[in-house]
């Protein structure tokens, strides 16, 4: 292992913001494989499965100098500022790193980390980024996929979890990592869960569990694992969007992973000043809770669940 | 006539309610001209309330000289305006940036698709923004090159300083300009002055030109005022940003909107430890300085200074 500052970023207050990275194998060997950690500082569970990879490899590589076949690099935050304040974003303008590909080296401080970055982890015939989701929701581990990368579906089904969601691009997402890893022809996957803000190690470690798989059949390592999932693929039209009709304290009955049924209660919602039962959320069909809203108190009209339906994912098998 | 457009329950005992001013003629007909004039979509941008209020002052005092239907909306952000929040507050997100929006998803997204459902049909609309806390901005109204022909011409009425054409980004069709511009409504953006702050010169100036501009299209029956001003557009000019390379305290030494040589010195970068200058930052051209940094906490790559070339002469050739 080779520990590395990618690049510094200077600061008047504070020390200076080093980007680290972890590399593993031989550099500008094949086949290779970068996975950077989460650009929002409140992504914990995502800090935590870098971390521990890092770790992971580390043990392995010692032990066996030929444990891994090709190269990976692990990077596991550039934004070790905001998980500093546990803020989101970037702490002096609230902008997230993440629409600012592929960067700007003459650009704002945003765009630069994003051009430094970019120009660390383009070349690799593997990327892996580890997200948690920008709204209030708590969600089980899946990987998502650009429409513009339909054509590796395979691939993400080396990772070995339930869920492979493919997502309709929006203008937004071309200022994604993912998408200009795409775009540079690397097969780029997001590896997204938990909630923000705590750690949720039973879906952080299926993650993690699913990089390691990942890297086994991809022949990037030497090592054993379980098989996992074939991997349902979720199109945008299989996923059934719950809303809550009314507004107040948020009390769930289903949690993420639950299979449900048509006509089950989901949760209710109570009048937050006299208590009283205002709605109780029905399930519209037969599925699997793929995320679920993560605060107690709701708006009217807000997503409450989102429920994978069975038929549609049967269809896309 | 004050109407609500959208209303949704909050969680404790509130309703979060988007409202506008629609002030028109006894007789309408499918000919009545119609705008919009809409701000608050970032909730520290203030300039745009007093435009507002100048012109509501105005068309109720003038009740007899309107001939189409102006509607006035100016808090599209409600929420953001009464904390000082630039995005969607609880969401962390830039408003701006979910356009046209969704009603199946999260509540920023179902604003703007409200915005953009009660906007839509106008034929005309203008975005007032002011400038973020970070920077100072000469009044301008920002297009896009591919809808430059449309809206220069309509643009160059609102007797403004600046028309900046620029090449839009896939990024900016997320936003409200770009969602009403594709439905057929005729929309500039307005950026003058600074957050937070009011600039009262500037909203006097924007009031007269929006007057004068309902007047050249019959939206009130007015004397079209003489222009006060060159609008110059930057379509045969370059626009140079001036950005830090170091960390430290930004000190402009020139006043904004003045014109600058080139070489010459806009301001240093100090560092208040050391007593020590780290950075003295010089014009790259002569020109306008139409954008200075306001806010004093600098990174490298923050945004000090934008110039407007001089016009070159040989453009005809
Ligand atoms: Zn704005």
């Amino acid at each position: 292992m080779k520990e590395e500052v990618l690049f510094e970023i200077s600061s008047l207050s504070r020390n200076p913001l080093k980007v680290k990275g972890f590399r593993f194998g031989r550099e500008g060997t094949t086949p290779s494989c970068v996975i950077v950690g989460p650009m929002m500082g409140t992504a914990i569970d995502q800090l935590w499965i870098a971390s521990q990879l890092v770790r992971f490899l580390r043990q392995h590589e010692l032990a066996n100098a030929a444990f891994v076949k090709g190269e990976i690099l692990v990077i596991p935050t550039v934004n070790p500022y905001s998980f500093n304040m546990g803020k989101n974003f970037w702490p002096l303008d609230n902008t997230d790193i993440d629409v600012m590909f592929p960067g700007y080296d003459k650009g704002e401080t945003t765009q630069r980390i994003a051009s430094r970055l970019f120009e660390k982890t383009n070349n690799y015939d593997y990327a892996i980024l580890l997200e948690a989701r920008k709204d209030h929701v708590e969600c089980i581990p899946y990987v998502e996929v650009l429409e513009s990368g339909m054509s590796y579906i395979e691939d993400a089904r080396a990772f070995g979890l339930d869920f492979i969601h493919v997502k309709e691009e929006t203008p937004n997402d071309t200022v994604s990592l993912t998408y200009n890893w795409n775009v540079w022809n690397a097969k780029a996957f997001s590896l997204i869960s938990g909630k923000k803000g705590i750690l949720h190690k039973h879906e952080a470690n299926k993650v993690f569990d699913a990089i390691v798989r990942f890297l086994v059949k991809k022949e990037l390592i030497d090592f054993s694992t379980f098989e996992g999932s074939h991997g349902n693929l979720v199109m945008p039209n299989d996923v059934e969007a719950i809303k809550s009709s009314a507004a107040g304290l948020f009390d769930t009955l289903a949690n993420i992973g639950d299979s449900v049924v048509h006509g089950q209660p989901l949760a209710r919602i109570f009048n937050s000043l006299d208590g009283t039962l205002i709605q109780t959320i029905i399930s519209p069909c037969d599925g699997i809770i793929s995320c679920r809203y993560d605060y107690s108190l709701i708006f009217q009209n807000a997503i409450a669940y989102r429920i994978v339906k069975v038929e549609s994912a049967q269809n896309n098998l | 006539m004050i109407e609500e457009v959208f209303n949704v329950n909050l969680p404790v005992n509130e309703t979060l309610t988007l409202r506008r001013n629609r002030f028109s003629p006894e007789d309408i007909s499918t000919s009545t001209k119609r705008i919009s004039i809409v701000t608050g979509i970032h909730g520290d941008e203030i300039e745009g309330q007093y435009v507002c209020y100048l012109l509501a002052k105005w068309l109720n005092a003038n009740q007899h000289c309107i001939k189409g239907i102006v509607d006035i909306y100016p808090s599209m952000n409600p929420m953001g305006i009464d904390s000082i929040t630039r995005g969607f507050p609880f969401y962390d997100v830039d408003l701006n940036r979910n356009f046209p929006g969704n009603t199946a998803d999260f509540l920023p997204a179902q604003v703007a698709n409200a915005i953009v459902d009660t906007v839509r049909g106008s034929d005309f609309a203008i975005d007032i923004h002011a400038s973020n806390i970070f920077l100072r901005e000469l009044p301008q109204v920002r297009i896009s090159r591919s809808t430059a022909d449309e809206l220069i011409p309509l643009a160059e009425k609102l007797d403004i300083e600046f028309i900046w054409v620029h090449d839009a980004v896939t990024v900016l069709e997320s936003t409200f300009a770009h969602a009403m511009n594709s439905l057929g409504t005729k929309t500039l953006v307005v950026e003058m002055g600074v957050g937070m702050r009011i600039t009262k010169e500037y909203g006097q100036s924007l009031t007269r030109g929006i007057l004068n501009l309902l007047a050249h299209v019959g939206i009130i029956e007015r004397a079209v005022l003489p222009m006060t001003k060159t609008t110059v557009s930057n379509l045969h000019s370059e626009v140079f940003f001036v950005n830090a390379s170091k960390s430290g305290i930004f000190i402009p030494i020139l006043e904004h909107n003045v014109t600058v040589l080139k070489g010459e010195k806009l301001g240093e970068i100090i560092d208040p430890l050391s007593g020590r200058i780290e950075e003295t930052l010089i014009s790259p051209c002569n020109g306008l300085l139409f954008t200075i940094r306001e806010y004093p906490v600098v990174y490298e790559g923050s945004l000090l200074a934008r110039i407007l070339e001089d016009p070159k002469e040989d453009t005809a050739l």
